[in-house]
């Protein structure tokens, strides 16, 4: 396998807690989505990455290289980890300035480059404010200026986007984007899944430290086609319509939710999809509005992670 | 002629070594601590040594005893001692708790920069001010008996070889101390604690078990007579000694570094972070 990151069978315990249960997966250039819920290991997997845990057992690489250790190849990492981890002591161009200088840049080259990651990320004008001031957007936002301010290949960004406002998320997600078009790579964590269906259709999905699924977005979404497939119906005559839609063999169940709507759950999406129009003309039914209640990645992290369970 | 479009090329960064990446952590860590606390504390034994020492050693000049003995009277009282305590607590508590707590340590780290190095710019800073601590009360003292002529310049600077010697031995002692309760834990004041605590419990302790059992040898657990004995052979005063300078020196250099290495242990095994 090849990949910015590739994960082999990676298992990490913290005593009796499995943190990663045998995690293989293969992260491409580009944007990747690390999509799971609080716990399922996603921050284990970033702190392996990022040196700070080794592996128990398995293999993980990261750009070519075994990921435990802080080599010189680390300079071609930036890493923004989920808690805080702030100098609260320090002013931001000072914070900045400092991790930069641990790369090894000059103390001028540091600050040049301090200068312009905090003006990316929106912050010049508080740069010379002291952290423990700092809101936890801005919080996030000089995090994010540290982990690009060296030019790194691959950035690490676990919950980048968590308690930031929407606006700083939009400005965010923008530089994210920006910098993948730069031709760096980034694996971005998170637990609201369409955060990151805004950034990539690039995805891996992990629950109880395993990966569930991984690739495009809409082959993950091939995945769940064995599951029933919800889909809202509007229509001002709900029990003529399910009772045509219950006698199709992929329809495993019609639902009267509230008045004027209909909810059917097929194995078969593509074949509803297909059928449906030619239903309505013939039997001259009228249907206002269709609408699949699983359109969005929750839903599709909720059928994989259900389905191991 | 021929004209061609200019090629850009981004001109490779040069990066530092790993001793500049150090000195960066050293610098940092150095500066965060010179806070109000630290600096009014350090600016007391400054304060209180060279009044103390200007006095005696004019009282020894005029008196004819030894100027020497004068120069080495601070290491006698307890109270120097607790000053280093004191010292060591407010520098060094936090240096490794506070960055385990904060968790900011993951952001060391995930730089091109070993365990080694950062646990040694972490030891180099509060040894720095350990030393400033112990060692620079005297030699500005020394400095100052010798422009008010009080003492030849050739014995102020003998004084000085004195006090750095000892403020080295001091500082070596106290921070691998600090280290070692520092990375116990992530909070600096249960650390500051443990620091005052252990030294204290310790050097009472064996005062007391050395006067019960009759052995001398019990002394050496004791960070007070062990420095008052080297501080004695350091500006050359004569026999008897609390106990044997040269054991005591060896005693307390090979605890700072056991204790700077649990500290190097104790960071390894909690691989840097935990939930």
């Amino acid at each position: 396998m090849t990949g910015v990151v590739v994960a082999d069978s990676v298992t990490k315990r913290y005593g009796e807690v499995l943190g990663l249960n045998g995690f293989s997966a293969n992260f491409p250039e580009g944007i990747t989505g690390l999509v799971g819920p609080n716990g399922a290991g996603k921050s284990t997997l970033f702190r392996l990455l990022a040196g700070q845990l080794k592996v128990d057992s398995g293999r993980l690489t990261i750009l070519g290289e075994p990921a435990w250790g802080q080599g010189e190849f680390r300079r071609r990492i930036g890493y923004c980890p989920e808690p805080p981890s702030l100098f609260d002591w320090m002013t931001g161009n000072d914070f900045v300035t400092t991790l930069l200088r641990l790369d090894g840049f000059s103390r001028e080259e540091a600050a040049a480059r301090s200068a312009r990651a905090m003006a990316e990320v929106a912050l010049t004008g508080d740069g010379n404010r002291r952290l423990r001031v700092y809101s936890k957007g801005m919080r996030q936002r000089v995090k994010f200026a540290q982990c690009i301010a060296h030019d790194p290949e691959l950035v690490l960004l676990d919950e980048p986007l968590n308690g930031v406002d929407p606006v700083g998320r939009a400005s965010l997600s923008v530089l994210m984007k920006q910098f993948s078009a730069a031709g760096r790579h980034l694996i971005v964590s998170s637990h609201v899944l369409y955060e990151v269906e805004r950034l990539t259709d690039q995805i891996v999905m992990i629950a109880n430290g395993q990966a569930i699924a991984q690739g495009d977005l809409h082959r993950i979404r091939d995945l769940i086609d064995s599951r029933p497939h919800v889909i809202d119906l509007e229509t001002p005559d709900p029990r003529l319509v399910g009772r045509f839609l219950g006698a199709w063999d992929h329809v495993v169940s019609v639902e009267f939710p509230e008045p004027g709507r209909l909810r059917v759950k097929t194995r078969s999406p593509d074949a509803f999809y297909a059928a449906l129009p030619g239903l309505v003309v013939t039997e001259g039914l009228t249907v206002r509005s269709v609408r699949s209640a699983d359109d969005n990645l929750d839903a599709v992290f909720r059928y994989l992670s259900e389905g191991r369970r | 002629m021929s004209i061609s479009a200019p090629r850009y090329v981004r001109a490779p960064v040069a990066h530092l070594g790993r001793t500049f990446r150090d000195l960066a952590v050293l610098q940092r860590e150095f500066l965060r601590r010179s806070t109000a606390g630290p600096l009014a504390v350090i600016a007391l034994a400054f304060l209180s040594v060279v009044i103390t020492v200007t006095f005696t050693v004019d009282f020894a000049a005029l008196t004819g005893t030894s100027v020497m003995g004068a120069f080495e009277s601070p290491y006698r009282s307890v109270f120097w001692t607790l000053l280093m305590l004191i010292v060591t607590a407010m520098v060094g508590s936090g240096s490794l708790a506070d960055d385990i707590g904060s968790r900011s340590i993951t952001l060391y780290l995930s730089r091109p920069i070993h365990l080694t190095d950062y646990l040694f710019a972490k030891a180099a800073a509060t040894g720095s001010w350990i030393l400033i601590a112990a060692a620079g009360p005297g030699c500005v003292a020394a400095g100052l008996t010798a422009a008010l002529g009080m003492v030849s310049a050739s014995t102020a600077l003998t004084a000085v070889g004195a006090y750095l010697a000892v403020g080295l031995v001091t500082a070596v002692y106290f921070t691998g101390i600090s280290l070692a309760f520092s990375s116990l834990t992530r909070r600096s004041l249960y650390a500051g604690v443990a620091i005052f605590g252990s030294v204290l419990s310790v050097a009472a302790s064996s005062e007391v078990v050395s006067g019960i059992v009759g052995n001398t040898n019990v002394l050496y657990a004791d960070p007070n007579t062990c420095l008052n004995s080297i501080a004695q052979a350091s500006f050359g005063l004569p026999a008897p000694y609390p106990i044997d300078p040269a054991t005591s020196l060896v005693v307390m250099v090979l605890v700072g570094i056991l204790l700077g290495m649990l500290a190097w242990w104790r960071l390894s095994r909690i691989e840097v972070v935990g939930e």
